[in-house]
């Protein structure tokens, strides 16, 4: 009964980000049993899953509820870009059910009503630590993937400022530096996920790769990928092509773009990435982020950019700043201004409940106590209904 | 001068045999210089000297003479002599060396002789009883308050007599006032008994449960202290609430981010079943980590005394939720590194 209802089942992301997936909470009687009565007879669906898996139709009824992400479809719209836990507890459970929350239902809405012939708006998704910033940025790259989207989704930009082995002097611009690394792997990811528009979209222009290879006008995207993919050195500088031909084509192109960047006051704070002579480097110095920037300019339309705000990862920034102000610094403030903030908080009761059901559910909970009215009440207590506490505390019950 | 010197305690807490002899004139010759020295003290403090008590030379000494000294004892003190000169016992023998007493051979002549006192009460009370009944009166039965009573221990009952006694003496003299208070005793036996007898103060001092207070919206609250260490907590607990905490200002998720700090928040409302059911707004200054985890908690218990039944509170207090935990950091001693630590030994 599990195994066939486990397609059905909404994937849980990452809940202890406390993904505003639409998944809905214990929502008792009512809507829950109109969705029971059509799809699922076979198994007693707990009350706060919801079959609704295509995230285009959550609304208000779902809020709270948990809906699953078929592990096939995990595999290429999330090629990267899940939190670590989430994945590990996806591998635990064996389905990835994402939580469905007001701030991503918000951001849907936004996202119907855009006026695609405007500038991109951008959306900065902020919150204190762990109330589920990515895991909202991940429902929406989700959405977006349903929809037909072509989704630009950036996992951690902090990735890209430091902890980088390899800086190479850019060939393109030689005040520029490159990171070949980080770079390839992101192609990878990106070719995974939106193999069929690499197809379709071509190149505009005929860019030249060091002396020898160059790829003509009207080729296709992917050939731009594969070029980074095989010669590291290039990489770099077909993100920043691949960036910018989306960029100028998004426009009038057959297709939307989302550009989803996790961590994005990354690009305009401090790197610990030094140069040889031991000079530290400004971000402005790195092409991926120099074109990332460009990418978060609103001189472009035909689709949207929203990016979270994260403390975790961020470098030389007090543990308690959380507001976009703080996070972004002045420089990333102006640059992003203006832009729709999104503030996405705890659990309320009724997500908390919905969570604490799921873990009973799967077994997570193993604790005789935390099935009691006490336990659950202490579990609250104890994590503030803070999403990744929660989940923490959970872990070794 | 006399050969044979006075027959003074060897105990610390009665007569000091000493170098000093306190000779009766040298007692005196102290209580005048105490005297005079108090009528200085109060000149120069600029006070009445015919109204200056003991109370106000402390308090002058201590200004005038200010210690930072633990113990108290070890402190400058200026008091009356008989307190400070313990009791001695005065020569028990005259000039040609004939003792005073009867029973001075026997070495204990105070307690002898005490015994014997009691003793005669004791018939005394029987005669008196063996009257009542030959005069066909029912025999009085005085109920007297044994609870808020004591004997007076052994160590009271030395300095009493200004001698050593033995535990079974001690005894034996207990038994016998025992035996004495069982009979209806007279008026006279009921002072001589109670001379032995000690108050003891009512055990547990009530503590008084504050009642709620009701804040303008309404809602009841309380206040409760603690501390711990050297951390010192002040928690205002609000009724009707959801269980959100604040301290300083700041919600405990980001004030204590170890779970084991807001574990030590959740008991006392674990405790009494009741987490999600007040609010809570404290204030906590000093201390560590720990320390301000453990008074709060301490506060907050005690600002839930309010809300909750006497039994509850019993349960709480043997809980160990309301009592302040005494362990304070141990003093560094010199010669070792730290309390406990002494330096690396080092053979040679």
């Amino acid at each position: 009964m599990l195994r066939s209802l486990k397609g059905l089942l909404c994937r849980p992301l990452k809940l202890d980000r406390g993904f505003a997936l639409h998944t809905a909470a214990k929502d008792r009687v009512s809507s829950l049993l109109t969705q029971d009565v059509q799809t699922a007879p076979e198994r007693p669906r707990a009350v706060f899953y919801t079959n609704e898996n295509d995230p285009a139709n959550h609304a208000e009824q779902h809020e709270g509820r948990l809906y699953s992400i078929p592990l096939d479809e995990l595999k290429t719209v999330f090629p990267h870009g899940l939190p670590y836990r989430f994945q590990q507890q996806i591998k635990t459970f064996n389905e990835a059910c994402v939580m469905v929350r007001k701030p991503a239902l918000e951001l849907f809405t936004y996202l119907r009503n855009t006026n695609f012939a405007h500038p991109a708006v951008r959306y900065v998704i902020y919150g204190e630590r762990g109330t589920g910033k990515t895991m909202t940025l991940c429902h929406l790259v989700h959405y977006c993937a349903r929809q037909g989207w072509l989704v630009l989704h950036v996992p951690d930009a902090h990735l890209w400022v430091k902890n980088c082995r390899e800086l190479l002097q850019s060939s393109y611009n030689k005040e520029r530096l490159d990171q070949p690394l980080q770079a390839s792997s992101w192609l990878k990811n990106f070719k995974t996920s939106n193999e069929r528009f690499l197809k379709e979209i071509k190149t505009q222009k005929q860019y030249m790769w060091g002396r020898r290879d160059r790829t003509e006008a009207g080729r296709p995207l992917a050939e731009v990928v594969e070029q980074g993919l095989a010669r590291v050195r290039n990489a770099s500088d077909a993100v920043g092509v691949v960036l910018k031909e989306l960029k100028q084509q998004s426009r009038l192109g057959p297709f939307r773009l989302l550009v989803a960047v996790d961590g994005v006051n990354a690009l305009w704070g401090r790197t610990t990435l030094k140069k040889e002579d031991k000079s530290p480097v400004a971000p402005e110095e790195l092409t991926l982020v120099h074109n990332l920037r460009k990418m978060l300019m609103n001189d472009w339309s035909g689709g949207a950019a929203v990016t979270t705000l994260s403390q975790t990862g961020a470098l030389f920034k007090p543990s308690s700043a959380y507001l976009p102000q703080e996070l972004l610094g002045k420089e990333g403030f102006d640059a992003l201004d203006p832009f729709v903030p999104i503030p996405v908080p705890n659990y309320s009761p009724r997500e908390f409940e919905s969570c604490y059901q799921y873990y009973l559910q799967r077994k997570w909970l193993q604790h005789e106590k935390a099935h009691t009215e006490a336990g659950k009440e202490e579990l609250r207590f104890l994590s503030g209904s803070n999403p990744r506490q929660l989940d923490r505390l959970a872990g070794p019950l | 001068r006399l050969i044979c010197t006075t027959t003074a305690r060897q105990r610390k807490n009665v007569g000091a045999s000493g170098p000093e002899k306190y000779t009766e004139a040298f007692i005196k010759n102290q209580i005048e210089e105490f005297n005079l020295g108090k009528r200085h003290l109060a000149n120069m403090m600029g006070e009445d000297p015919e109204t200056f008590t003991q109370e106000d030379i402390d308090k002058a000494i201590a200004y005038l003479f200010p210690s930072g000294l633990f113990d108290k004892k070890a402190r400058p003190m200026m008091k009356h002599p008989t307190e400070i000169f313990p009791e001695q016992r005065k020569i028990q023998w005259g000039e040609d060396g004939r003792p005073f007493h009867f029973l001075f051979y026997t070495g204990k002549q105070s307690y002898y002789s005490l015994m014997h006192e009691t003793y005669e009460k004791l018939l005394n009370a029987q005669k008196y009883q063996d009257q009542l009944i030959a005069q066909d009166l029912p025999p009085q039965k005085k109920k007297r308050n044994l609870a808020g009573s004591r004997w007076l221990t052994k160590i009271e009952l030395e300095e009493m007599l200004l001698e050593k006694l033995s535990d079974n003496d001690y005894s034996r003299f207990i038994l016998l006032l025992e035996k004495l208070m069982t009979l209806p005793c007279g008026d006279t036996e009921e002072k001589y008994v109670q001379k032995f007898s000690k108050e003891v103060p009512v055990q547990l001092q009530k503590v008084v449960i504050e009642p709620l207070k009701y804040d303008e919206r309404g809602v009841a609250f309380s206040t409760g202290e603690g501390g711990r260490k050297t951390a010192r907590a002040t928690a205002v607990v609000y009724d009707n609430g959801t269980g959100k905490i604040t301290v300083n200002g700041i919600d405990i998720l980001h004030y204590f981010p170890v779970l084991q700090d807001r574990e030590q928040l959740l008991f006392p409302f674990q405790f009494l079943d009741r987490v999600g059911k007040h609010d809570m707004v404290c204030t906590v200054s000093g201390g560590g980590r720990s320390a301000q985890a453990g008074a709060i908690r301490l506060a907050s218990a005690k600002a839930l005394r309010s809300f909750v039944t006497e039994k509850e509170v019993e349960f709480m207090r043997q809980a160990g939720l309301l009592t302040p935990d005494p362990r304070v950091k141990e003093r560094k001693k010199p010669g070792q590194e730290g309390a406990r630590r002494k330096f690396t030994w080092k053979k040679r």
